[in-house]
C-alpha cells in the first residue's frame, strides 16, 4: 500500500513525460513526410463523406409539407437504419455539432492547465467516439431507440411526387436501398427522359445506376461506411488479440511462449485469404462476421512482432527496476513494456486497414460478402464483373478503392518512417 | 516441425467439424430427407462408416463400456409401436421405481436429447416425442457401431428377453452392422475369406437342404463340365457373361453348387459357386425379423446373426492391448490424420465422386505454370529495379520509379485484373488480349509453337495481375535493403580498393542485400496461392484458386480439407526451403554447432 502510494505519482510523471516526448518526436518526423501528412488530412473528407452520407444523399426529405401537416421523414430514417453500422455513423453525424462545441469549450478550459492542443483534440475525439459507440450499443436494445411515433408515419415514394406537396431534400434525392427498375444499368450522367412525372433537378445519376436502378454515387457513399468500419474494426480486433497474446508470450517465456509460438506458426501456415474465405462461407455472409473472421485470422503477425519487441524490452534495466519496486506482472506488461514496444504493431495498422478494405471487397466480389441490400464497393465490382459493358461499375469502385488504399498506405509509410527509422523505404 | 504439422492436422480437423450440419446429410438432402428411402439410407450409412463419422472425436472408450443395459433398453424402444411408446413414456415421466424403467430412463438420458425433461413431462408433446425417440435410438445404434454387437448377440442368445424385445434387438443389431454377410469373394481371391463365406452358405444350406430334391447323375455331370470351363476362364467379364447371358441353371441345380462349395474344391470353383448361388438364391439369410414374427423365425434370424458374429468374434472382442490402443487409434481424429499423412483424400462429396487427388492435380497443373511465371517475373524484375533505384538514390528517376511502385502497391490485384480486362479486352477498338481461359477455341489442333504462343498470349494478363502487387512490394523492399548495404564500410573499402562499380554492386552489395529479401521468399508463395482465388475467378481459369472457390460454394468438404492441408504443407516446406537457402547465401549461418539458428 505504502509502496504504491510512493511510486505512482513519480512513475506517472515519468511515463507522461516520456510518452509525450516520444509522440512529439514521432509527430515532428511524420510531418516531414509531406505525402503522408497530407493523406492524413485526406482521411477527414473520406470520413466526412461516410458520416454525412444521409445529409448528402437520401430519398427522404428533411421537412415535408403535406398540405395540412408537417413531417420529418429524414429524421425518422436516421433513427431507424437497417444496419448497426449505419446507427454508428448516423449518431456520429448527429453528435458532430455537440462535439465541435465540446472541443472548443473544453480546449479553452484545458489551455489554462497547460495541456497542448493536439492531446486535447485527441482526448475529446476519443470521448466522442466512445460516447457514440455506447449510444449505438444502447440503441440496439429494443425500446430504448427513439420510437417511430416521434417522427410520424412512413413515406412511400409516390407520395413525394403528388400534387400540392413540397419538401426540403438533401442535394441528391436517391436512397441507397430503393431502386427504380426501368432505369437499371444506365451510364453516368444519365437523366430520365423529360416529360416523365417525377423528373426534377435532383434526378441526375452522376455515376450511373446499378442492376436495379439505384444510383451508384449514393451506393458508393454508403459503401464508404461499410469499408471504413470493416477496416477499422477488423484491425482493432486483431491488434488487440495480437498485442495481448504477443505480450504474454514474450514476457512469460517458457512453456507459454512455446505453445503460443506454435499456434502462431500453425495459423500463419494457412493462406490467409483462403482461410477467411472458408470461415466466412461456413458462418454465412454478414459484415460483422467478416470483421470478426479477419480479426481472428490476422493476429499472428502482430503477436509475433510484439513478442519479439517484448523479449527485447524484458531484459532492459527499467523492467528490472519496475520489478524491484514491486510492480505486478500485469502492471509491468501494460504500463512499462507495452508502451515501449507498440510501435512496430502500430506501424502495420494503416496497412492492415487498407488490406481489410481490399479483403472485404474481394469477398463481396466472390459472393461471400455482405447480404444483398447493403451497399458496398465490392458488390458494385461484382455487378461490373458480370458484364464488362457496364464499365462504370468497375471503374468507379476501383478508383475509390485505389484512392482509399493509397491514402492508408501513405499514412502507414509515414508512420513507419517516423516511428521506426530502420524500416524506412 | 512435428508439433506444427500436428497443429495443421488439428486445424484441418476443426474445419471439418465446424462445417455446418453433417456433411453427408447436406449432401444426401439433395436426394431427399435422409432415411426416407432405404437405398439412400444405405448409402448414407456406408459413407458415414467410410469417413468414420460414427466414431468419437478424440478419445474412444467404447471398448470398456458395458452395452448390455443400453442394448436392452434400445431393443425395447425399437420393438414398440407408437402407442405403446407413448404409454411407456407416460410411465417413465411419473418417476417409476422398478429397475426396468429406471434402466430405460437412464438410457434415454444417455441419448443426449435437447430439452429432454421438458418434452418427457409434457403430455401434449408426448406423441411426437415418441416418434422422435425411435429416430434417436436409431442414430444411437448407428453411432455405437460394432461395439454394441457382442452385448446384443449375448442378449439374443440368452432367454431373459421376450420375443418382441428380441425382434427389437435384431433391428438394433441390423442398424449397428453394415453389410452383415459376405456372400461372394471380393475381386482378389484369397483363402482368408473362405471361412466367412462358407459359414454363411452352410447356415443357408442346413436350413434349405431338405427342400431340394437330389439331382440325377447326368445333370450333375453337365454341371461339373460347365464349372470346369468357367473356372478355367481367366477374364472376369467373360466369366460373368458365361454365367449371366445364358440361363443355364435351374433352382434345383443349386444343390450341386452348394455341395461343391461346402465340399472339397479349389478357390476358383468356390468363387464361381458363390457367384452363381448369390445370383439364383434370393435372400439366403434374413437379417431382420418382421414385427409379427414367431419364435421360430426369431430363432432363425438369431442364427443368421450368429453366422455373422462367430467368424468375426476376434474382431468384435479384441484383446486388452488392442482395446487400449483403440482408445486413441479408433477415433475420427486418428483416422483423419492417417488419411492426411498418407495423402489419401478420398473422393469428392459431389455427385461426380471424383477422387480428390485427381481434382487437385488437374487444378494444380493449370495454376502451377502461371504461378511459376509470376514468381519469375517478380524476382527478375523487382530485384534489378530495386538495385537500380538504390544506385540512383535521390535522382529524379529514382523518385519517379518509387512513386510508380508505391501506386502499384496500392492497387489490389483483382482490381488491376478487372481494369485490364475492361481496357485491353473489352470494347470496340482495343482488343489485344482474350477475355478468359488459358487456351483459345480449337487450340488442341495447333502445332507446338502456335499452342505455346496462344498460351502465352492468354496467360499474359493473369500473370501480370498476379505479379504486380508483389513485384512492387519486393522492389521497394530490395531498394531499402540495398540502401542499407551500400552505406556499409566494406562497400566503401571495396570502392577504395578500386573494384569496379558494377562488381561492387552486384557481388559485394547484392549478395548481402539478398539475405533479408530471402525471408520474403517464404511469404510470397502462400500469397500467390491465396491471391489467385480472385484472379482465377476473374479470368475464369480452372486452377487451384477456382477449385477452392468452387468447393467452398458447393460444400465439397473432402476437397476443401485436402486443399487447406496441401497448401499448409506447401507453406511449411517453403519455410524450410528458405531456411536451407540461408545457409548458402549467408556464410555466417550454418546448421552445425553454435551457428544453429
Amino acid at each position: 500500500m505504502s509502496e504504491s502510494s510512493v511510486n505512482t505519482p513519480t512513475e506517472q510523471a515519468a511515463n507522461a513525460a516520456k510518452g509525450e516526448a516520444y509522440f512529439t518526436i514521432v509527430w515532428r518526423q511524420f510531418k516531414k513526410h509531406k505525402f503522408a501528412y497530407w493523406s492524413l488530412w485526406m482521411l477527414a473528407p473520406i470520413f466526412g463523406l461516410a458520416i454525412f452520407a444521409p445529409a448528402i444523399a437520401s430519398n427522404q426529405p428533411f421537412i415535408f409539407f403535406d398540405g395540412d401537416e408537417t413531417l420529418y421523414p429524414w429524421f425518422r430514417a436516421i433513427f431507424n437504419p437497417d444496419e448497426p453500422v449505419d446507427y454508428f455513423f448516423n449518431m456520429a453525424m448527429i453528435a458532430f455539432v455537440p462535439w465541435c462545441v465540446l472541443a472548443i469549450v473544453s480546449s479553452s478550459r484545458w489551455k489554462k492547465r497547460g495541456i497542448p492542443g493536439r492531446s486535447r483534440v485527441l482526448y475529446v475525439s476519443a470521448q466522442y467516439i466512445a460516447a457514440i459507440v455506447v449510444v449505438t450499443l444502447l440503441f440496439m436494445i429494443p425500446g430504448i431507440r427513439p420510437n417511430n411515433r416521434y417522427f410520424s408515419r412512413q413515406f412511400v415514394a409516390e407520395e413525394f411526387q403528388s400534387e400540392g406537396t413540397h419538401g426540403i431534400y438533401p442535394p441528391i434525392r436517391f436512397g441507397s436501398i430503393e431502386g427504380d427498375l426501368p432505369s437499371a444499368y444506365q451510364p453516368p450522367m444519365y437523366r430520365k427522359a423529360e416529360g416523365m412525372k417525377d423528373v426534377n433537378d435532383g434526378d441526375l445519376h452522376v455515376m450511373g445506376t446499378d442492376d436495379i436502378g439505384r444510383d451508384v454515387l449514393v451506393r458508393m457513399l454508403y459503401g464508404t461506411r461499410i469499408s471504413m468500419s470493416v477496416g477499422f474494426v477488423a484491425v482493432a480486433i486483431y491488434m488487440t488479440i495480437g498485442v495481448i497474446i504477443g505480450a504474454l508470450a514474450g514476457y512469460f517465456g517458457g512453456i507459454i511462449d512455446i505453445m503460443i509460438s506454435r499456434v502462431i506458426e500453425v495459423v500463419l501456415l494457412f493462406p490467409a485469404f483462403f482461410l477467411i474465405l472458408t470461415l466466412v462461407a461456413m458462418i454465412g455472409p454478414s459484415i460483422y462476421m467478416i470483421m470478426v473472421v479477419i480479426g481472428l485470422t490476422r493476429w499472428p503477425t502482430i503477436a509475433r512482432l510484439i513478442r519479439g519487441e517484448v523479449l527485447k524490452q524484458r531484459s532492459i534495466d527499467y523492467t528490472y527496476a519496475a520489478r524491484a519496486l514491486g510492480s505486478s506482472d500485469f502492471r509491468i506488461i501494460f504500463r512499462h513494456i507495452l508502451p515501449n514496444s507498440l510501435s512496430p504493431a502500430l506501424v502495420s495498422a494503416p496497412f492492415g486497414i487498407a488490406g481489410a478494405i481490399i479483403l472485404e471487397a474481394g469477398l463481396s466480389l466472390l459472393g461471400f460478402g455482405v447480404r444483398a441490400p447493403t451497399p458496398t464497393w465490392g458488390i458494385l465490382l461484382k455487378l461490373g464483373n458480370s458484364n464488362y459493358e457496364y464499365w462504370w461499375l468497375i471503374v468507379i469502385p476501383s478508383l475509390a478503392m485505389f484512392f482509399t488504399v493509397t491514402i492508408f498506405n501513405l499514412v502507414g509509410s509515414g508512420m513507419r518512417d517516423a516511428m521506426d527509422p530502420r524500416l524506412r523505404v | 516441425m512435428i508439433p506444427t504439422l500436428f497443429g495443421v492436422t488439428v486445424v484441418s480437423f476443426c474445419i471439418m467439424q465446424l462445417a455446418p450440419g453433417d456433411p453427408l446429410r447436406t449432401q444426401l438432402s439433395a436426394k431427399g430427407e435422409q432415411g426416407k428411402s432405404s437405398g439412400t439410407r444405405e448409402a448414407y450409412l456406408i459413407q458415414k462408416r467410410d469417413l468414420k463419422l460414427d466414431k468419437p472425436l478424440l478419445l474412444n472408450f467404447r471398448n470398456f463400456h458395458d452395452y448390455r443395459e443400453s442394448m436392452r433398453a434400445a431393443a425395447f424402444f425399437q420393438s414398440r409401436t407408437k402407442n405403446e411408446l407413448v404409454e411407456a413414456l407416460t410411465k417413465l415421466s411419473g418417476s417409476p421405481t422398478d429397475a426396468e424403467s429406471r434402466r430405460r430412463l437412464r438410457f434415454l438420458h444417455e441419448l443426449d436429447i435437447d430439452d429432454f425433461d421438458e418434452r418427457l413431462n409434457d403430455p401434449d408433446k408426448r406423441e411426437r416425442f415418441a416418434v422422435a425417440i425411435s429416430g434417436f435410438v436409431q442414430i444411437y445404434c448407428e453411432n455405437t457401431g460394432e461395439y454394441g454387437v457382442p452385448a446384443a448377440i449375448e442378449l439374443l442368445q440368452s432367454s431373459e428377453l421376450d420375443r418382441r424385445t428380441k425382434i427389437g434387438l435384431i433391428r438394433c443389431v441390423d442398424l449397428m452392422v453394415v453389410e452383415a454377410h459376405q456372400f461372394v469373394y471380393s475381386r482378389n481371391l484369397s483363402d482368408s475369406e473362405t471361412p466367412l463365406i462358407i459359414r454363411v452358405w452352410k447356415t443357408w444350406w442346413d436350413r434349405e437342404q431338405h427342400t431340394m430334391s437330389p439331382l440325377d447323375p447326368d445333370r450333375q455331370a453337365v454341371l461339373k463340365r460347365q464349372l470346369a470351363t468357367m473356372s478355367g476362364e481367366q477374364s472376369r467379364s467373360k466369366l460373368f457373361a458365361l454365367i449371366e447371358d445364358e440361363f443355364l441353371f435351374d433352382l434345383p441345380d443349386m444343390r450341386f453348387f452348394a455341395e461343391t462349395l461346402l465340399g472339397e474344391s479349389t478357390l476358383a470353383e468356390k468363387s464361381i459357386c458363390t457367384i452363381i448361388l448369390n445370383l439364383y438364391v434370393s435372400r439366403p439369410l434374413e437379417n431382420i425379423a418382421k414385427p409379427s414374427a414367431d419364435d421360430a423365425e426369431v430363432q432363425q434370424v438369431t442364427e443368421n446373426w450368429l453366422a455373422h458374429y462367430e467368424p468375426r468374434q476376434s474382431v468384435y472382442e479384441p484383446s486388452f492391448v488392442s482395446q487400449l490402443v483403440n482408445v486413441v487409434a479408433d477415433t475420427q481424429y486418428a483416422y483423419m490424420v492417417r488419411r492426411l499423412v498418407t495423402f489419401q483424400f478420398g473422393r469428392s462429396a459431389l455427385k461426380t465422386k471424383e477422387p480428390v487427388s485427381e481434382k487437385l492435380w488437374s487444378a494444380f497443373i493449370v495454376s502451377a505454370p502461371l504461378m511459376l511465371m509470376a514468381q519469375l517475373a517478380i524476382y527478375f524484375v523487382s530485384i534489378p529495379l530495386g538495385v537500380f533505384c538504390s544506385v540512383a538514390r535521390g535522382k529524379l528517376i529514382d523518385r519517379i520509379v518509387s512513386l510508380i511502385l508505391f501506386f502499384l502497391y496500392s492497387v489490389p490485384p483483382f482490381v488491376a485484373g478487372m481494369l485490364f480486362l475492361l481496357f485491353f479486352c473489352y470494347g470496340d477498338y482495343v482488343r489485344w488480349f482474350p477475355m478468359e481461359r488459358l487456351h483459345g477455341q480449337g487450340s488442341d489442333e495447333y502445332g507446338m509453337v502456335r499452342y505455346g504462343v496462344d498460351y502465352l498470349w492468354h496467360s499474359f494478363l493473369p500473370v501480370t495481375c498476379l505479379s504486380l502487387f508483389s513485384l512492387a512490394a519486393l522492389a521497394m523492399y530490395s531498394r531499402s535493403s540495398m540502401l542499407d548495404v551500400i552505406d556499409q564500410d566494406y562497400i566503401r573499402t571495396a570502392r577504395a580498393k578500386g573494384v569496379p562499380m558494377g562488381r561492387v554492386i552486384y557481388v559485394h552489395g547484392l549478395r548481402n542485400a539478398l539475405i533479408p529479401i530471402l525471408t520474403l521468399f517464404s511469404n510470397f508463395l502462400p500469397a500467390m496461392l491465396g491471391g489467385s482465388v480472385l484472379i482465377e475467378y476473374i479470368f475464369n481459369i480452372p486452377g487451384m484458386g477456382r477449385l477452392s472457390w468452387e468447393s467452398i460454394q458447393q460444400k465439397d468438404f473432402p476437397t476443401l480439407m485436402a486443399l487447406v492441408y496441401v497448401q499448409a504443407i506447401v507453406v511449411l516446406l517453403s519455410i524450410l526451403l528458405t531456411d536451407i537457402l540461408y545457409v548458402f547465401v549467408d556464410p555466417r549461418i550454418s546448421f552445425e554447432g553454435q551457428g544453429k539458428r
